[in-house]
């Protein structure tokens, strides 16, 4: 007995050591990304008895004040919103109407809502290059042409998540059970289908919200103005500031996301953002 | 028959929004790119696809996918093992809310802000690049740079890690504890039971994560973009391609990468799809 439990105690600070390591990795890019933006002090210049001294936040002020980057975020809020939209209002009555209606269909259903993955931004951006910019010039010139292109690669993981909220719900159980008893269909949707799929609703626009702030490809190759793009232009002519709004804007997002999957879960909730 | 012809009226009004959606922004312009790659110059041809992986372009193809198999195999298994390290932990409380978002930020919005955190840590003038010399090791001495193989596989670790965390969570919560406990009142040893019962059950899961994984870093370009990476990659030949499309024929390679890159992860998609095909057999019940 007590070699087993010698074994266990050796594979607890076996754990702990894997832990700290994995997270000294994570962490040590972000204090080092911090020190660069907060500290006005050269790292050839960085001495252990200089550790404290030259830390202002006016890399970031300036960052934030900048009229590119402020009308850059506006855009990006937009393409955020809207994409999430979007993709809920074609992808929600398709995960129902697959689900309680045609369940045979689901396997064609969830290999197309996977076709997006298998044709990616610096894929896209060709066929958009060789179509749209000609067809359609009117089209690209807005910024918010992104949104159906966001869109679309939000729709694997919104169409997993949709497709297993409706599943962990029994959603053709209670459809039938619902319209056996007398409620019309409009009534079954809003008020019985509807209100349990909230988990997966607010976890793919989670992650939708991620992937607009992050996409660089298309938006970069198309010219347009996001913030991402925004970002690299402005960490071009002011390095500290450019780095400043970058860990901002990183940890901005996982703040709010860290919010929303509390919430979650104390309502009992998962949020599996898995993506397969 | 009311029933049925109801039934397909529903299924039509959110099929139909759906493929015009796809069709019009997803396989559109994927035709069309398919199409001028099999037609260079006008009329039907495989000059332009076999130019397409010869020479730089074989290269480019060689690099991203040794880059993309090594950042796959290594974020694979350490986002396997911390998948597994955690599972059950449940101090601190923070912990999952933590790795949950933490995840899905640096896998999803990664990118831009990534590259500008690593120039920070292992760049000429990086913390760590610093902290090392102070050591006495310089890391250009082994031929480590921040734009190179390995230093772009380092940086690429920081997506694909909470990529295969995320991925890898519900396959490993799938693992009963009642196997555990009943392979181990059997006799087994843990080793045992983990070479017999828990690797097994996880392998199909496993190997479509790092599939996933392989494509992640094969199609991401804008860490290497904004690293500047001295890598010869696909997707950095794609940009050179796009921006320079004023030499007549550039186009056409351009199309024909962005062909060969769609076969090569339609593939990979299949074989994801068949694992996890055997994965859920187990998962479940």
């Amino acid at each position: 007995m007590t070699s087993q439990a010698a074994a266990q105690k050796r594979s607890h600070i076996f754990r702990a050591a894997f832990l700290i390591l994995i997270a000294g990795y994570f962490a040590l890019p972000l204090l080092a990304m911090a020190r660069f933006a907060f500290q006005n002090v050269p790292m050839a210049l960085l001495t252990p008895e200089k550790l404290l001294t030259g830390w202002s936040a006016a890399g970031l002020q300036t960052a934030l004040t900048d009229p590119q980057i402020i009308s850059a975020t506006w855009t990006s809020i937009q393409i955020v919103v809207l994409s999430i939209i979007l993709n809920l209002v074609i992808l929600v009555p398709l995960a129902i109407v697959t689900e309680v209606r045609n369940p045979a269909l689901r396997p064609i259903i969830t290999a197309l809502t996977l076709l997006p993955w298998v044709i990616p931004p610096i894929a896209l951006v060709v066929g958009v290059a060789a179509t749209f910019r000609i067809a359609a010039p009117w089209f690209l010139a807005s910024n918010l042409s992104l949104v159906p292109f966001y869109a679309l690669w939000a729709m694997p993981f919104t169409y997993r998540l949709l497709d297993a909220g409706l599943r962990a719900i029994n959603a053709r159980t209670l459809y039938e059970a619902a319209r056996g008893m007398g409620a019309s269909f409009p009534a079954v949707m809003l008020r019985v289908i509807l209100p349990n799929m909230r988990s997966s609703m607010i976890a793919s626009a989670a992650l939708t919200t991620a992937l607009v702030l992050g996409e660089f490809a298309f938006a970069s190759l198309l010219l347009k103005s996001t913030l991402p793009t925004e970002m690299v232009t402005f960490e071009r002519s002011d390095p500290r500031g450019g780095l400043a709004l970058a860990l901002f804007v990183m940890v901005f997002t996982a703040v709010i996301l860290g919010l929303v999957v509390r919430a979650m879960r104390r309502r009992g909730l998962t949020f599996h953002a898995s993506g397969v | 028959m009311g029933a049925f012809l109801r039934g397909n009226r529903l299924g039509l009004i959110v099929a139909v929004p759906f493929s015009a959606f796809i069709g019009l922004f997803l396989i559109y312009p994927s035709l069309v790119v398919l199409f001028k790659a099999l037609t260079p110059g006008g009329a039907f041809g495989l000059s332009a696809m076999t130019r397409a992986l010869s020479g730089t372009y074989r290269s480019g193809f060689i690099n991203s996918a040794w880059l993309s198999l090594a950042s796959a195999v290594i974020g694979g298994a350490i986002g396997l093992a911390l998948a597994l390290a955690v599972k059950g932990m449940t101090r601190p409380r923070w912990l999952h809310t933590i790795l949950d978002s933490w995840s899905a930020v640096a896998s999803q919005l990664g990118g831009v802000p990534l590259a500008f955190a690593f120039i920070a840590t292992i760049g000429t003038q990086g913390l760590l690049t610093k902290l090392l010399m102070q050591l006495g090791v310089d890391p250009a001495n082994f031929g480590l740079s921040i734009s190179g193989f390995w230093g772009l596989v380092f940086v690429y670790l920081y997506f694909q890690i909470p990529l295969m965390f995320l991925v890898m969570t519900p396959a490993v919560h799938g693992l009963r504890e009642t196997w555990r406990e009943a392979a181990l009142i059997l006799g087994a040893s843990p080793l045992q039971y983990w070479r017999s019962v828990g690797l097994p059950l996880l392998l199909p899961a496993t190997l479509g994560g790092i599939l996933l994984l392989f494509v992640n870093a094969f199609t991401a370009y804008s860490t290497a973009a904004v690293l500047n990476a001295s890598l010869n990659i696909v997707p950095l030949q794609i940009r050179f391609l796009l921006q320079g499309n004023v030499i007549t024929g550039e186009e056409d390679l351009a199309n024909a990468i962005v062909t060969w890159v769609i076969i090569l992860l339609l593939l990979t998609l299949l074989l994801v799809t068949l694992l996890q095909r055997r994965a859920l057999r187990w998962t479940r019940s």
